[in-house]
């Protein structure tokens, strides 16, 4: 009698960077926004949360953009659930606070991108 | 009731292998799943050994954190909704359709139904209640819900597959998949659906194996070689695994109309309840024996005709126990002596899982011509009297199989697996 194969460990997992599995340029574009608050590279993380979380299923092949007059809902395929997810992980991130009312006044991507800048500057230590 | 019911895909993953072909090895050959295990980092814990999933890491509670073997695709939108073990129940669903020479295509239209069964995530329950009790229930994983509670695989899978025929989770603790097997066969029996999916998956962590620990349950033992021995005098208590299994079955004329590969046949199944105690067995394993009697019945085979029984047997000094008093009731008193054993000495208890797993077990067995053996069983328990419990696998390919499972409540089930004429 024999194990089959070494086992999986450990049990209890580090603790991660919600980015750390997004490409190394956005974590960097995160890192610089911390430290210098250019509104770039919080732009940047934007795009790319946004991009992580829409549905593989409304992708067309090769799209990797999502321009500011794109619809969450209607062009990019999002449900109401993916775009809850997407404000839990921005709150997360930058530890904000988004109410429901504000997250349902948001419909295209460039909203979006508008309203976190606000938010996230109006958070940020004068 | 004349429709006949064909297995004709099998998908895997266990402790003692992700595929077929490795199941059937580790079965053939008695390797187990067992290793030293630590479920949450304290060392105070008596439970020292489990059998894991190899190749997944879905330990924490954001799917981002997971993974899993590359050659299975899980898109974002669905992964977000699974458990851990919807992880497992997504990638042995992808090999059981490729198994049988399906597409997602062919499950469209209303004639394939799904049946699964878990106990849900805990851990994950026990996770998302805590971040929103946290936050006044104002957030929280909005997917919270559908990737915890029981139900949790056929939500995800559905969706997921476009499944539109009948969809629904059975929960009766370690019968559940037995009885999603045992339904599905009456769903093509009825003409109701042409093809049924059943599945059946748990985690393996702390939050689903470790409140059995205060039952007295699972094994204290801290010897892998040892801690999970069905039927043995020295048992102790079972084994925790985790892991799916999918079994696909189609009506008789499909299958023959689509050249399908055919690993068994479902001519019958029964249940039974105890009506005695909420967590333990009959002493006499009155309800098992009853099971094992409706099946036969319905299945119109006598005792003297099975080859091969796989046993609930647990590990348990208690289950065990019963099960051997109603086997012996059931076949040695009618003069039968099956081969039986149980697979849990290699693979450990899969709970709400270890009905299909071993109903998976039993087709490859008839399929690929082997009996398996009773793994670390050294000195049968004195109620095993008269039972026939080889010790290693044989290569003797059983006709008739009957697969037995019993649940908290004392909901016991069995099926009954012919090789395909």
């Amino acid at each position: 009698m024999s194990e089959t194969s070494p086992p999986q460990h450990p049990p209890s997992p580090p603790a991660r960077s919600p980015l750390a599995k997004f490409p190394s340029a956005v974590r960097a574009a995160h890192d610089r926004f911390l430290n210098s608050g250019d509104i770039a590279d919080l732009d940047t993380v934007v795009i790319a949360v946004v991009l992580d979380h829409q549905p593989t299923h409304a992708k067309k092949s090769g799209e990797i953009t999502a321009p500011d007059t794109a619809r969450l809902i209607a062009d990019l395929g999002f449900d109401s659930l993916a775009l809850a997810e997407i404000v839990f992980f921005l709150e997360d991130l930058y530890k904000v606070t988004i109410t429901n009312e504000e997250l349902m006044s948001i419909t295209t991507v460039g909203e979006l991108r508008a309203f976190v800048r606000a938010k996230v500057i109006a958070a940020r230590p004068a | 009731m004349s429709r006949e019911v064909f297995i004709t895909g099998l998908g895997f993953i266990t402790s003692i292998g992700n595929d077929t072909a490795a199941v059937t090895a580790s079965l053939r050959e008695g390797r187990h799943g067992m290793v030293p295990w630590d479920y949450c980092g304290n060392p105070n814990v008596p439970i020292k050994v489990a059998a894991p999933v190899r190749d997944f890491v879905v330990d924490s509670p954001s799917w981002r954190d997971w993974t899993w073997p590359a050659r299975y695709d899980i898109p974002r939108e669905t992964l977000r909704g699974l458990a851990p073990h919807g992880v497992y129940a997504f990638c042995a669903m992808e090999q059981a359709l490729a198994d049988a020479g399906l597409t997602h295509a062919d499950l469209a239209g209303g004639g394939t139904g799904l049946f699964c069964a878990s106990a849900g995530s805990a851990f994950m329950l026990h996770h998302n209640l805590a971040q929103a009790r946290a936050s006044n229930f104002e957030r929280g994983n909005p997917m919270g819900v559908v990737s915890s509670i029981a139900g949790t695989l056929n939500f995800n899978l559905a969706a997921h597959y476009g499944i539109t025929g009948a969809v629904t989770g059975f929960v009766s603790a370690c019968a559940s998949s037995s009885h999603a097997l045992g339904y599905a066969i009456d769903e093509i029996r009825l003409g109701r659906q042409e093809r049924m999916i059943v599945v059946g998956a748990e985690e393996l962590n702390a939050d689903t194996l470790l409140p059995f620990a205060p039952m007295r349950a699972l094994s204290t033992n801290p010897d892998p070689a040892t801690a999970s021995r069905p039927f043995d005098t020295a048992r102790d208590g079972f084994v925790g695994t985790g892991g799916a299994t999918v079994i696909i079955v189609e009506e008789a004329s499909l299958a023959r109309k689509r050249s399908a590969r055919v690993y068994a046949e479902l001519i019958g199944w029964g249940q039974a309840s105890d009506g005695h105690s909420v967590a333990t067995s009959h002493p006499d394993g009155a309800g098992l024996r009853e099971a094992m009697r409706r099946a036969l019945r319905d299945a119109e085979v006598t005792p003297e005709q099975i080859d091969y029984v796989n046993a609930h047997a647990t590990s348990t000094p208690i289950g065990d126990r019963a099960e051997a008093l109603a086997l012996r009731a059931v076949f040695t008193e009618a003069g039968a002596h099956p081969v039986i054993s149980s697979t849990k000495g290699l693979t450990g208890h899969g709970l709400s899982m270890a009905g299909a797993m071993e109903a998976g077990f039993c087709a490859l067995a008839i399929h690929e011509g082997f009996t398996p053996g009773n793994a670390h069983l050294h000195t049968p328990d004195p109620t095993c009297e008269g039972l026939n419990l080889p010790h290693q696998s044989e290569s003797a390919r059983p006709a008739l199989v009957l697969n037995n499972s019993s649940g908290f409540g004392g909901s016991n089930v069995c099926h009954i697996l012919r090789r395909p004429c």
